[in-house]
């Protein structure tokens, strides 16, 4: 290595003391744990090559055994070390892989504890940059205190560089970044809270991926025979069902339904109180930390300032009795399949709106949402959303009266009314308010979605017109930030008055160019 | 109105800048390009179509009329539609704001901090290099709206915007 002994001297200026802060290897049960879970691929792909099938056996056999070299070279060759500024990690035996992660740029550490793991007192952390694609660096696995210190070694040391600078960012004030970090507790979520969150959750959802699991299992296990012997029993069933009468084929029916619906609710409920049992959401400084999970625990650090946009949602079921979801967006960070079922996508899963107020200045200083003067959009965009639905039904109703000469095609207007009621109460949701340091942005229908942008976060505004917009004279603002993966698309607000949108994207953009957007 | 507070920012702008336009050259380069481009699948159907009607005599008017209409759709967006885009395209700068405007169906206005540059490309194709053209391409951290294009402009312009902006803006990259 001919730049080992190396150091930018600018960044040893802004540490000013020790270069090497920070060393360490994986923890030794890393080979145990991998040496488990590919032992059990190994066992089925060894039976099958000594007794089944070597063809399909041998490319199962050698794959495996591939991944447990890899990990076992992983094992022994992997230092991670923190020097000067950066987290600086490296890897292969043969081949030195090393990788520089500014500590700057590191947005959120998550440190994941499944049932083995806690077993063994060990934890998975992985580190995430603006970068997208993943985590930037796995650590896996270290023990529970390493990891902790780790965490904390990471934020403090990138506390410690932002002191160092000139801080000129207006919305976190210098002494946000405590000196000496306090874990505050903002909230933790009682079991009866993680109930309600379940009940109000999308049971129809969690009741296919139900049903898919088991027809999955059921695949695998069942012989063809049953398949048609399911077959003529349900058609024998229905036969004699028929003959019983039609209330007879209906009753079963709802019963049936009610039962898949039971079912969804229940495994909702379970879902989510294994998933985020013993949520606790605190502030230690400036980093918002979260713990959550029954069988895998599950915990993550995430500086407050990475923060782009909040959303406060409030879903149709949850706000008929007065509950909320807080979202956060970080930048960069796409969205994985795999985050909801890991609760990544909630920065809390389940609030009292009531409470929203309480908790907000925890995540973002010096702005409300309850107290909040909204101020609406056009006052003609009502009647615009009813003219354009009623003309939409007309021609659907014209059209099916053509082709079938009968009354009933009419039936497409009795919607009018409700659309109507429908476009009012999202009349009165749909609003904005600005203040100096944030622009806070509401819609939704019987639901409602709320968010919360820093100005300093604004990447780019944008104001665009439909010839629909341009015949009522309105037009729909966006707002980009980085990385909207969570938050439903971000900020934007539709049927504005042109005039009044021009203005609003030229003051944000304005305002936004003399922030300065800190990652 | 939005509540102006002077205190904090100062949201009035000075002076405000005058619009610019493209350069008138765009309409000729976008001709070009679709003709080119177009004009080759355009071709290539035309071949499907003959074979195809003299494979299958009963579609030959079917065919001749898709590929009419295809060809109607091709000219329009050739000849009609370049010097009508060109005309919607607008751009402007201040000290702190990049102002594009453009699009005929849908109009878009996008207003972009100079403080969020991330970096600023300079795009010259060889159709774009034959008519002194150039394109910028701006990069933003946002999400649905990470880069943004401003097509045809005068090389010579293009190249001082693009020296202008990497001077003023991206002062926060870290």
């Amino acid at each position: 290595m001919p730049f080992e002994d190396f150091t930018p001297p600018q960044a040893l200026e802004k540490l000013g003391q020790g270069i090497k802060v920070f060393e360490g290897r994986l923890h030794p049960l890393t080979l145990i744990i991998s040496l488990l879970k590919y032992g059990r691929a190994l066992v089925p792909a060894l039976a099958l090559v000594l007794f089944g099938n070597r063809w399909a056996g041998a490319p199962l056999l050698f794959f495996t055994v591939i991944g447990l070299a890899a990990t076992f070279i992983k094992y022994f060759s992997f230092k991670y070390r923190i020097e000067n500024n950066e987290l600086i990690t490296q890897e292969g035996l043969i081949e030195k892989r090393q990788r520089h992660i500014p500590l700057e740029r590191i947005q959120e550490i998550t440190i994941e504890q499944g049932v083995l793991h806690r077993i063994l007192g060990v934890v998975d952390a992985k580190v995430e940059t603006g970068s997208g694609g993943g985590a930037e660096a796995s650590l896996s696995v270290l023990s529970r205190a390493e990891a902790d210190k780790f965490r904390q070694m990471v934020f403090a040391h990138a506390a410690a560089i932002r002191a160092g600078k000139t801080s000129t960012d207006e919305t976190t004030p210098n002494d946000a970044v405590a000196v000496e970090p306090e874990t505050v507790v903002i909230r933790r979520l009682a079991i009866r809270e993680l109930v309600v969150a379940g009940l109000t959750s999308n049971h129809l959802l969690s009741a296919l991926a139900l049903a898919g699991a088991v027809w999955n299992f059921a695949d695998d296990l069942l012989p063809d025979a049953i398949y048609a012997k399911t077959g003529r029993l349900i058609s024998r069933e229905a036969k004699h069902l028929a003959d019983q009468g039609i209330e007879w084929a209906i009753a079963v029916s709802v019963a049936g339904i009610v039962a898949i619906a039971l079912i969804g609710i229940i495994f909702s409920v379970i879902g989510s109180v294994v998933l985020f049992y013993g949520f606790t959401f605190s502030r230690r400084g400036d980093d918002l930390q979260r713990r959550y999970g029954l069988l895998t625990r599950r915990s993550s650090s995430l500086p407050r300032r990475r923060i782009q946009v909040l959303e406060i949602e409030e879903k149709a079921l949850r706000r008929l009795f007065g509950w909320a979801t807080l979202r956060a967006d970080t930048s960069g960070r796409g969205r994985e399949s795999s985050d909801d079922n890991k609760g990544r996508d909630v920065l809390l899963p389940i609030v009292p709106v009531r409470d929203v107020d309480e908790l907000l200045p925890g995540i973002f200083p010096d702005v409300s949402f309850a107290e909040t003067d909204w101020r609406r959009v056009s006052s003609r965009a009502v009647l615009r959303e009813t003219v354009e639905i009623s003309v939409i039904c007309l021609v659907i109703a014209a059209a099916l009266f053509f082709w079938s000469r009968s009354w009933w095609a009419l039936l497409p207007l009795v919607l009018i009314p409700l659309a109507y009621w429908l476009f009012g109460l999202s009349y009165r949701q749909l609003g904005y308010a600005l203040s100096n340091a944030y622009l806070r942005t509401r819609r939704g229908w019987l639901g409602r979605s709320t968010h919360i942008v820093p100005i300093s976060k604004i990447q780019a505004v944008e104001v665009h017109q439909s010839p629909f917009d341009r015949w009522w004279g309105m037009a729909t603002l966006t707002v980009d930030t980085a990385g909207q993966a969570f938050t439903g698309g971000g900020p934007q607000i539709s049927n504005l008055p042109v005039l009044e949108a021009r203005e609003l994207a030229t003051v944000l953009a304005q305002r936004a160019s003399v922030t300065r957007y800190k990652w | 109105m939005i509540e102006k507070n002077e205190t904090h920012h100062p949201d009035t702008i000075e002076q405000v800048e005058e619009f610019h336009l493209l350069d008138p050259r765009a309409i000729k380069l976008w001709r070009t390009r679709s003709l080119a481009s177009f004009g080759i699948f355009i071709l290539v159907m035309l071949a499907v179509a003959v074979s195809l009607g003299i494979a299958v005599p009963v579609t030959r008017t079917w065919l001749a009329l898709g590929w009419g209409a295809l060809t109607m759709i091709y000219l329009w967006f050739s000849f009609w539609f370049p010097p009508r885009y060109y005309r919607s395209w607008r751009w402007r700068i201040d000290a702190r704001v990049l102002e594009l405007r453009h699009g005929r169906l849908i109009e878009r206005m996008r207003l972009i901090p100079l403080a969020r540059l991330q970096h600023v490309d300079l795009k010259r194709g060889p159709l774009e290099r034959m008519f002194g053209l150039a394109s910028l391409v701006i990069h933003t951290a946002g999400t649905h709206a990470a880069l943004t294009t401003i097509p045809g402009l005068e090389a010579e312009v293009a190249i001082r915007l693009r020296d202008h902006l990497v001077e003023i803006g991206g002062d926060d990259a870290v």
